[in-house]
């Protein structure tokens, strides 16, 4: 399957899975080690995919759309589910049916297409007519959620990125404002006479209710003064909302970006005192609940997003993760494993429970998070992961990774995010195949069935999952597992063919609302009896990412998981399972190619910052962690094992293998860990370049050769988000430390002495690739 | 009575035929109370102090009066140092109240009681008629006076009288009462010039009028008792003024004095009642009397209603030394227009006694039946010619006190050993005197330097407190303004009315970067105000959370009145718009408040909060229990009292805890709704603040009161963060305070605020036996910080005399406080109990005081008579005016009632009485009128006799100001004084204007002196016969029967003879 990976590994499904083919038992396919799971890319764009302006046609018993392996008696005008096998008629509007006239849907290279459903809140006597014009949907809503604790020239960053993504809105998008400090202030910004701000007390939890009641959004205009009033009277009812209330606090981009930019320019950052020794009291709880309150006015359905910049921890009421005491460091992981940081659970429950009201809004939590020490994103993450939403960990709001990729998120046109709301997954199977869960950023909705999984992995329970908020690159493991019950007794009825459906139902920015229909198949193999196919269908790329996203799930939730020792074990499994070899003979030992670079996936995902929490915060691992899970496979696969690419003269750019031996003295390299991008600048060049040879005429291909990898990296960073950090380094400078920590430590200090000159050493105790390697022959053969 | 008044007078109709009211009496009677109406008070002094009034500085009578006023320019005397009066005042104020200090305490009565001689005149002529030979019974001032008896009983008619008369006769003579004719209002007696001092001596013959009882007899018995008065040689008439003052019961009573009218003619007029002078000034006592008259019959009905007590103003101020002799000196009533000189006792306005000699044991208090209380307001306006207090620094040491109680050194702590110790006079420890305030004694035993020392001869001085004194730094002066913005607050005019009175009254704050504001607004949420901004506008903080409230900045809510000024200014004028659409009728007023206290918590400081609507939502939200009361009225009569105690706890709490942070609470109630104030005005009570009421609220007539109830609010003298003790001489101690205060310990009152208005009233117990002749001191210190940031312990110290002599104690009686005690226990009563028990609990007190006279001091009269000591005679119709006032009304209005008994709790003496017995002018004539002297005309009594379709009637209570307009009032005169030219058009919402024309122009003044007087601006409404308004005006005239069930005066004189005799017989 390798070759596949080239270019379009995902093709128009955007579905890959770590098996291509399936064991038929449970128990063959526990023998197989990596799970069964498909990794989607639910709204990933495909020029291929059709988009069909009716509603799809679905199986009366199973639901489940017509597609193109069903099988179709056109005499008849039936159709054959592919997953229950019921018989369907096709309705009156599909008479003209024929072999040669056959609706997109049942062609056969497009197992994705996309319908346009009507909208069904909005107009619900529209849904029974299949053929009207899709209707859109309210216009999006912006809750900015602006910390107002910080140092005069971060809140200046802040609040000019804010200005500019204030002037990127779509004319029609609404937009709500919420600083807090010790308290959180929402802003009415609907309100003429002056400026006008609802305090909500930092140290109190408050509910939906409680906020809508306070905010006067019950009643319609039971608290509202001339605002709304005005509102009313007018019939300004934008987008419908149900009480006119919530437009004092929401208004269209285009109306309010006046009086929002006035205001930032005389919001002050938070004015109640500070105690030396202390930190400021930071109420970013009760700031989001607030925020999520106010939405909570809006219409069922309304797409929107809370847009938090945090420049700290929080330290007053819900959510709290540090004392103010500034003695007092914020939690590490080594204080999560001991159990020893005090407020870590009882925030992260106060986030899920706000992730659960969202959820249930339909509405996304996006954090972009800017600042030296932790914020409490380790925290926020259930809720950010579960509403689909963005984040974003930089060291200051001044900084590029925070500043381009917050414009990133308002931006147009083709590096637009492509940000959806309101979507929903629904997996439809074949019978014997169960549904364990999906990691990545979703909510499980408890839709129970026959398909769904007793044991769970991620979101599970359910065979449908809420993606309040998704965009292209988002990308979902689906595990599966099969059913227990022994088939082989029934072999009559067994189809060699299985199939998966994933129905996406989202909302685009515009409004419209769409629906995705992606029907895969894949073949049962019997693996009793031989394991060629099974063998052929390994995708070692998804099976990396698959494990990385598992270990990194199980070390979230299983206490004293050691990632490492489960890696090593399933590794060792695996290689004893497909390798070749003798019985306890280390040097017989050789692998398929189909699963040759796997173990390179494995040494690297065991060093790296996924497994390897020790050297991060807990905020870091969770964003990392965070993106993992959501990006798609080649993205994740860097981030496990990052590309490395060589830049000298004479030579075209070629990848170079990810170890200290690449290093040299006339070379550039370029490493891409997604996180961070890497200019290596070897000694020489380094030299060159500051003797300033770049600039003469004469030398006008080492100009370029300096060039060359500038411009890549250009290129990774537009096409990334959030933008990756970008560091240009010299040998031996301290930032190579970014390009060392990744490479296989082939040299050491132990070592150092048979190192040929001008290459590198690592100082590490780290094992290298190679005794990773050989430890690993030893075991797979073991008897 | 008609007598000093102009001819034209309206008042009454005197001569002829008695009110209908009164058509129940005899016929004789009827002619009889014309005649008494004539001499009645009419003429210009009204008052009744019980005193007789005190004429003695014949000079002063008739300037005086007038004299304060004038000296005291704005407002701004009151506070030390300012002397600017505030210009601001719109125009429809007076100069008055709140801006002039001037008002040192009004009487209660316009003038104070002219010279008995005075009026007589007019009267008598008129009235003068028949009956009465003598006349000088009733009297006042004039011996006869003194003792009046009232007959009641047929049985002594005329015979008592004459009884009565028989002194009479003899003083006129004596006393100066100017002959019938005699017009001068001044010294009735003429006694004054010459008297000096003594001159008071002769009235207070007058003093004990007897009531009932049969005339002569009664009256000369009463007198026995001391032989004192004759002592005092000084007072000119004094002997016969024991007489008299034996004699006088108001002789008039009923029966006897068919032929009484006596007094028309002659001198009596004047003073009428006016009550025993004597007693204050003369030391020589003279004895108290009873005044009894004897009535024979009890039932009978025969009391003539002129002859009965009533108030006799004054027109004249009295000096007053407060000891003479090294003796206390009684004071003058509280209700009179006086000045004090400080000579070793405080002045009366800082503490009075409820009896000024205090009774040696509990049993001799017990049998009199009086209470032992004293009513302390520390901080009362001082009369404007009085010296002001001193300041004594100390220094480092602070004031020198009693090291085991830590009583402060005073006039009555004695040295001994050379002065080398000190012997305390509150506890009797002897302490070691500091070195550095060491001085040798005089051959008198005092001090050397005692006179140059203001501790060592002053009953009040102020001391510099230390450090020792402060917990803190001393607080600035912090004002927190909180405004409804209810739908309804806006709508009514509310909210502009507060927006703009606060807009006024910033300038008068004190001035200084030590002074604060803030302010915030409230309807279903709390709105605060962010003035410190350097930006263009205010920054409005929602607070939306009003079950649990909390403050949404540290800083800048609250900021010095200098730097926010323009932004205040700016914001109060935008509040009426902003919130000119709010549909918001919910109010969330105990959040708010709360919500204002979390800003000022910590600095204290005063909360002014402007309610509308009845507190609905939120912390502390309360429910319409006035609707629900009503619709059971059958079945909740019982519990109907219930209505007028706090609904539930919560604000009671806030308001402890605002105590504890210093923060005093005013609420400005502004309503034309029910807002359950029994449950608001917890706060302002425990937190040292006060409630103002205007209901129905309207715009036109109640926005220039809200601002200068503000103004005076804020400028009168006040102080913050005080506590407050009073410490007694062995043997007595203090059983409870009651006031507007709260309470932490049981020996201090803790006073988030304390200012000028405020009195609390202290009940005392005895816990030893006192010795006959010894002094008992009660010492007040009240610790607090100016509105200038200084801290000082202002201690004032009364010395009285103890005695075991019960009728000493009936002498010394001081009827206004005694009564105000009654008054405010029975306003602590009525949430508590059901109104008819109140009231059968206040008449049986008064009962119980005159039952103890007649039957130990006055034994031998006869039992026909109503017997009563000529110090208290005014007690019954003080007792019959509080069953009929607002509080006890079961009929009035929750609210109005919960206000009453707010208001009483924290009034002090000078503005209580009026209260419960307002005053009733005409002012149909006011230019033909002679003022003798004062501005404010002579009172007419509170009856409907005295009202008469032609004329129009002005009554004041202190509050409530009614203008009352016959039916068939001349249409010019309206026209003139109205500016409409009747009644019917001056529609209910009515504000007082200046016409060009005389009659206008003495009205403003009229009005502007009785604010001056009351320090309050008065709500002015305008009364119609036959509609509501009507019978608002006419429930205060107590005199009156009450269809519901109510005793006229006389009927309820009959009602406690009879009692009385009962209780004898039993």
């Amino acid at each position: 399957m390798s070759e596949m990976a080239n270019m379009d590994p995902e093709g128009i499904d955007g579905v890959r899975m770590s098996w291509n083919s399936w064991p038929r038992t449970k128990v063959e396919a526990s023998k197989c080690v990596i799970p069964l799971a498909a990794c989607i890319s639910p709204i990933r764009h495909h020029p291929d995919i059709q988009t069909l302006p009716y509603a799809p046609l679905r199986c009366k018993t199973c639901a489940s759309p017509l597609n193109c392996f069903a099988r179709v008696d056109f005499t008849a005008k039936i159709w054959i589910c592919p997953f229950c096998f019921q018989r369907n008629h096709f309705p009156p509007h599909y008479g003209m049916i024929s072999e040669t006239n056959l609706p997109a849907e049942l062609y056969p290279q497009f197992t994705t297409v996309q319908y346009t459903l009507p909208n069904p809140s909005i107009n619900p006597q529209m849904g029974v007519d299949p053929n009207a014009s899709p209707a859109l949907s309210p216009s999006p809503v912006f809750v900015f959620v602006l910390d107002t604790c910080m140092i005069e020239e971060e809140f200046d960053y802040v609040r000019s990125a804010m200005k500019r993504a204030i002037g990127l809105l779509p004319e029609n998008a609404l937009v709500g404002f919420v600083s807090f400090g010790t308290q959180a202030h929402v802003h009415e910004l609907g309100f003429s006479d002056m400026s006008k701000v609802f305090v909500f007390r930092g140290t109190k939890e408050v509910t939906k209710d409680q906020v809508m009641e306070q905010l006067g959004l019950t009643v319609p205009g039971r608290r509202g003064p001339a605002a709304s009033a005005a509102y009313q009277q007018k019939g300004m009812m934008p987008n419908g909302f149900p009480s006119s209330g919530v437009t004092r606090f929401l208004l269209p981009a285009s109306d309010c970006e006046f009086t929002l930019n006035s205001l930032l320019d005389e919001l002050q950052t938070d004015q109640w005192p500070v105690q030396p020794g202390t930190r400021a009291s930071r109420c970013t709880g009760v700031a989001l609940s607030v925020a999520a309150g106010l939405l909570g006015a809006c219409l069922p359905g309304t797409g929107a997003r809370i847009i938090t910049l945090v420049g700290g921890p929080c330290t007053e009421g819900p959510g709290t993760i540090i004392s103010k005491d500034l003695s007092d460091p914020v939690r590490s992981h080594k204080d999560l494993d001991k159990d020893a940081a005090p407020y870590f659970k009882k925030a992260v429950k106060f986030y899920d429970g706000l992730a659960k009201q969202l959820v249930s809004q339909g509405h996304v939590l996006d954090v972009f998070a800017s600042a030296l020490d932790q914020v409490g994103v380790a925290e926020m993450k259930v809720a950010v992961e579960r509403t689909g939403g963005l984040a974003v960990l930089a060291e200051s709001f001044g900084h590029s990774v925070f500043k381009d990729s917050f414009k990133r998120v308002f931006e147009d046109g083709e590096h637009s995010l492509g940000l959806c709301f309101n979507g929903t997954l629904e997996v439809n199977c074949s019978k014997d195949i169960k549904i364990q869960g999906i990691i990545g950023p979703c909510t499980s909705m408890e839709k129970k069935g026959p398909n769904v999984a007793d044991t769970v992995i991620g979101e599970g329970n359910t065979s449908a999952w809420k993606m309040c908020g998704l965009d292209k690159s988002t990308c979902l493991t689906v595990f599966f597992d099969l059913s227990s019950t022994d088939r082989s007794n029934t072999p009559g009825t067994v189809n060699p063919q299985l199939y998966l459906q994933f129905l996406t139902s989202y909302q685009t920015p515009e409004g419209q609302s769409l629906l995705r229909v992606t029907t895969v198949t894949r073949q049962w193999v019997d693996s009793t009896v031989s394991s060629e196919e099974l063998v052929q269908g390994f995708d070692q790329e998804t099976a990396a990412v698959v494990m990385g996203r598992l270990a990194s799930l199980k070390m979230e939730i299983e206490e004293g998981f050691d990632a490492t020792r489960w890696l090593d074990r399933n590794l060792i499994r695996l290689c004893s399972k497909f390798g070749d070899y003798r019985k306890d003979d280390p040097s017989s030992f050789t692998l398929n190619p189909c699963f040759s670079l796997f173990p390179q996936f494995m040494f690297n995902l065991r060093r790296s910052q996924f497994v390897q929490v020790f050297n991060n915060s807990p905020d870091e691992t969770a964003y990392f962690r965070m993106l993992l899970n959501k990006e798609n496979i080649t993205n994740a696969a860097v981030m496990l094992q990052p590309s490395l690419i060589s830049y000298s003269f004479n030579t075209l750019p070629q990848p170079a293998l990810l170890d200290v031996a690449s290093i040299a003295a006339d070379r550039i390299l370029l490493l891409d860990s997604y996180f961070s991008v890497v200019i290596f600048h070897g000694m020489t060049i380094a030299q060159w370049r500051n003797m300033g040879y770049q600039n003469q005429t004469e030398h006008q291909a080492f100009a370029q050769l300096l060039q060359a990898p500038q411009d890549d990296a250009q290129m990774i960073i537009r096409e990334r988000f959030p933008v990756p950090r970008l560091v240009v380094c010299d040998q031996h400078g301290s930032q190579a430390r970014f390009l060392l920590a990744k490479l296989n430590p082939s040299a050491t200090y132990n070592n150092a002495h048979e190192m040929a000159a001008g290459s590198d050493v690592i100082f590490t105790d780290d094992v290298s690739l190679q005794v990773f390697f050989e430890h690993l022959q030893r075991l797979a053969v073991q008897s | 009575m008609a007598a000093p008044v102009p001819p034209g007078a309206p008042r009454q109709q005197p001569p002829t035929g008695p009110p209908p009211n009164f058509q129940q009496n005899p016929n004789a009677l009827a002619d009889n109370f014309q005649n008494m109406n004539l001499n009645r008070p009419p003429s210009s002094n009204t008052r009744p102090p019980p005193f007789g009034q005190p004429p003695p500085f014949s000079s002063s009578s008739p300037a005086s009066p007038m004299t304060r006023p004038g000296p005291f320019p704005s407002g701004a005397t009151l506070r030390p140092a300012s002397g600017s009066p505030s210009p601001t005042l719109p125009p429809n104020m007076a100069p008055g109240r709140p801006s002039g200090p001037p008002f040192g305490q009004p009487p209660p009565f316009g003038a104070r009681p002219p010279p008995p001689g005075a009026f007589p005149s007019s009267m008598p002529p008129s009235a003068g008629s028949p009956p009465y030979g003598a006349p000088p019974p009733v009297t006042r001032p004039s011996p006869v006076a003194s003792s009046s008896p009232v007959n009641m009983g047929p049985s002594g008619a005329p015979s008592g009288f004459m009884s009565n008369g028989p002194p009479a006769p003899a003083f006129q003579a004596g006393q100066r009462f100017a002959p019938p004719g005699s017009s001068q209002h001044q010294p009735p007696m003429g006694a004054p010039p010459a008297m000096g001092p003594p001159a008071r001596g002769p009235p207070q013959a007058g003093a004990m009028r007897p009531f009932m009882g049969s005339p002569g007899a009664g009256a000369s018995q009463v007198l026995p008792p001391s032989g004192m008065g004759q002592a005092a040689p000084a007072f000119g008439g004094p002997p016969q003024a024991m007489l008299g003052s034996v004699a006088s019961p108001y002789a008039p009573q009923m029966p006897s004095q068919p032929g009484v009218p006596p007094m028309p003619g002659s001198m009596p007029p004047p003073r009428m009642y006016g009550m025993p002078p004597p007693m204050q000034n003369q030391m020589t006592a003279i004895s108290p009397v009873i005044g009894q008259t004897g009535g024979t019959q009890p039932g009978a009905s025969k009391i003539d209603p002129n002859q009965i007590p009533r108030p006799i103003p004054s027109s004249s101020v009295i000096l007053h030394d407060t000891r003479q002799g090294n003796q206390a000196n009684p004071p003058p009533p509280a209700t009179s227009d006086y000045i004090v000189r400080d000579t070793g006792n405080c002045s009366p306005r800082y503490m009075r006694c409820t009896i000024n000699q205090i009774p040696c044991t509990a049993d001799l208090l017990t049998t009199s039946g009086m209470q032992l209380a004293l009513l302390v307001q520390p901080l009362a306006l001082p009369h404007p010619s009085e010296e002001p207090i001193q300041i004594v620094d100390f220094g480092e040491g602070g004031p020198v006190r009693c090291s085991r109680c830590k009583g402060y050194i005073n006039p009555f702590m004695k040295f001994i050993d050379q002065g080398r110790r000190f012997i305390c006079n509150l506890c009797g420890f002897t302490d070691e005197t500091p070195r550095d305030y060491h001085c040798n004694l005089g051959p008198d035993g005092r001090r050397r330097d005692a006179d140059e020392r203001p501790e060592l001869c002053r009953g009040t001085v102020e001391f510099v407190a230390t450090k020792e004194y402060m917990v803190r730094e001393p607080m600035p002066a912090v004002y927190f303004f909180l405004i409804d913005v209810s739908m309804n607050a806006v709508q009514t005019g509310a909210t502009a009315a507060a927006c703009s009175s606060i807009n006024q009254v910033i300038g008068d704050l004190p001035e200084g970067p030590r002074t604060m504001v803030g302010i915030a607004t409230f309807d279903s949420t709390i709105h605060f105000y962010n003035l410190k901004r350097a930006l263009q506008q205010p920054l409005m903080l929602i607070v939306p959370d009003v079950q649990d409230v909390y403050t949404p900045l540290q800083t800048d809510v609250i900021v010095s009145v200098s730097e926010c000024r323009q932004h205040l200014e700016l914001l109060l004028e935008s509040i009426p718009t902003m919130f000119e659409n709010t549909r918001t009728s919910e109010s969330a007023f105990g959040a708010a408040i709360k919500a204002a206290f979390l800003a000022m918590k910590s600095t204290g400081g005063k909360l002014m909060v402007f309610q509308s609507v009845l507190p609905s939502i939120g912390l502390g939200a309360l429910a319409a229990r006035e609707a629900e009361g009503r619709s059971n009225v059958s079945a909740g009569d019982k519990e109907a009292h219930k209505l007028l105690q706090p609904a539930d706890k919560t604000l009671k709490d806030m308001a402890v805890e605002f105590a504890e942070y210093q923060v005093c609470v005013d609420v400005f109630i502004t309503t034309k709704t029910y807002v359950d104030i029994a449950s608001i005005s917890v706060i302002p009570k425990v937190t040292g603040g006060q409630v103002y009421y205007y209901h129905p609220f309207s715009v036109v007539s109640d926005s220039v009161k809200l601002c200068n109830d503000l103004r005076w609010n804020v400028s009168r003298p006040q102080g913050f963060e005080a506590v407050m003790r009073v410490r007694c001489s062995q043997g007595i101690q203090v059983q409870e305070y009651h006031g507007n205060f709260c309470k932490r310990i049981p020996t201090d009152v803790d006073l988030p605020g304390i200012d000028c208005d405020k009195a609390i009233m202290v009940t005392l117990k005895h816990d030893d036996k006192l010795q006959d002749g010894a002094e008992c001191a009660f010492q007040c210190a009240l610790l607090y910080t100016t509105v200038y940031g200084e801290r000082r312990i202002r201690v004032t110290t009364l010395s009285l005399p103890c005695t075991s002599n019960l009728s000493n104690l009936f002498r010394m009686a001081d009827l206004d406080t005694q009564f105000v005690c009654f008054l405010k226990q029975a306003a602590r009563e009525v949430p508590i109990t059901p109104p008819l028990h109140v009231r059968e609990q206040v008449t049986n007190f008064c009962i119980n005081i005159l039952l103890s006279y007649r039957k130990f001091c006055a034994t031998v009269s006869s039992s026909g008579q109503l017997i009563l000591p000529e110090a208290l005679k005014l007690l019954p119709l003080y007792t019959l005016a509080l069953i009929k006032s607002a509080g006890l009304r079961i009929e009035g209005k929750i609210d109005d009632r919960s206000f009453w008994i707010n208001y009483v709790s924290s009034a002090s003496t000078p503005s209580a009485i009026p209260l419960v017995y307002p005053r009733m002018i005409a002012v149909h004539d006011l230019d033909t009128q002679d003022g003798n002297g004062s501005i404010v005309p002579a009172p007419l009594p509170l009856s409907s006799e005295h009202v008469n379709d032609e004329g129009i009637y002005l009554l004041e209570n202190g509050q409530d100001c009614l203008i009352y307009a016959g039916n068939s009032v001349n249409p010019d005169i309206m026209q003139q004084l109205l500016g409409v030219p009747s009644a019917d058009q001056g529609g209910a919402e009515f504000t007082l204007q200046q016409y060009d024309n005389p009659l206008s122009k003495k009205l403003n003044e009229v009005v502007n002196e009785i604010r001056r007087q009351r320090c309050s601006f008065l709500r002015l409404r305008l009364c119609r016969k036959g509609d509501q308004s009507g019978m608002a005006f006419f429930s205060y005239l107590i005199e009156d029967k009450v269809p519901t069930g109510g005793l006229s005066y006389v009927e309820f004189l009959v009602h406690i003879h009879r009692q009385i005799q009962m209780k004898m017989s039993s």
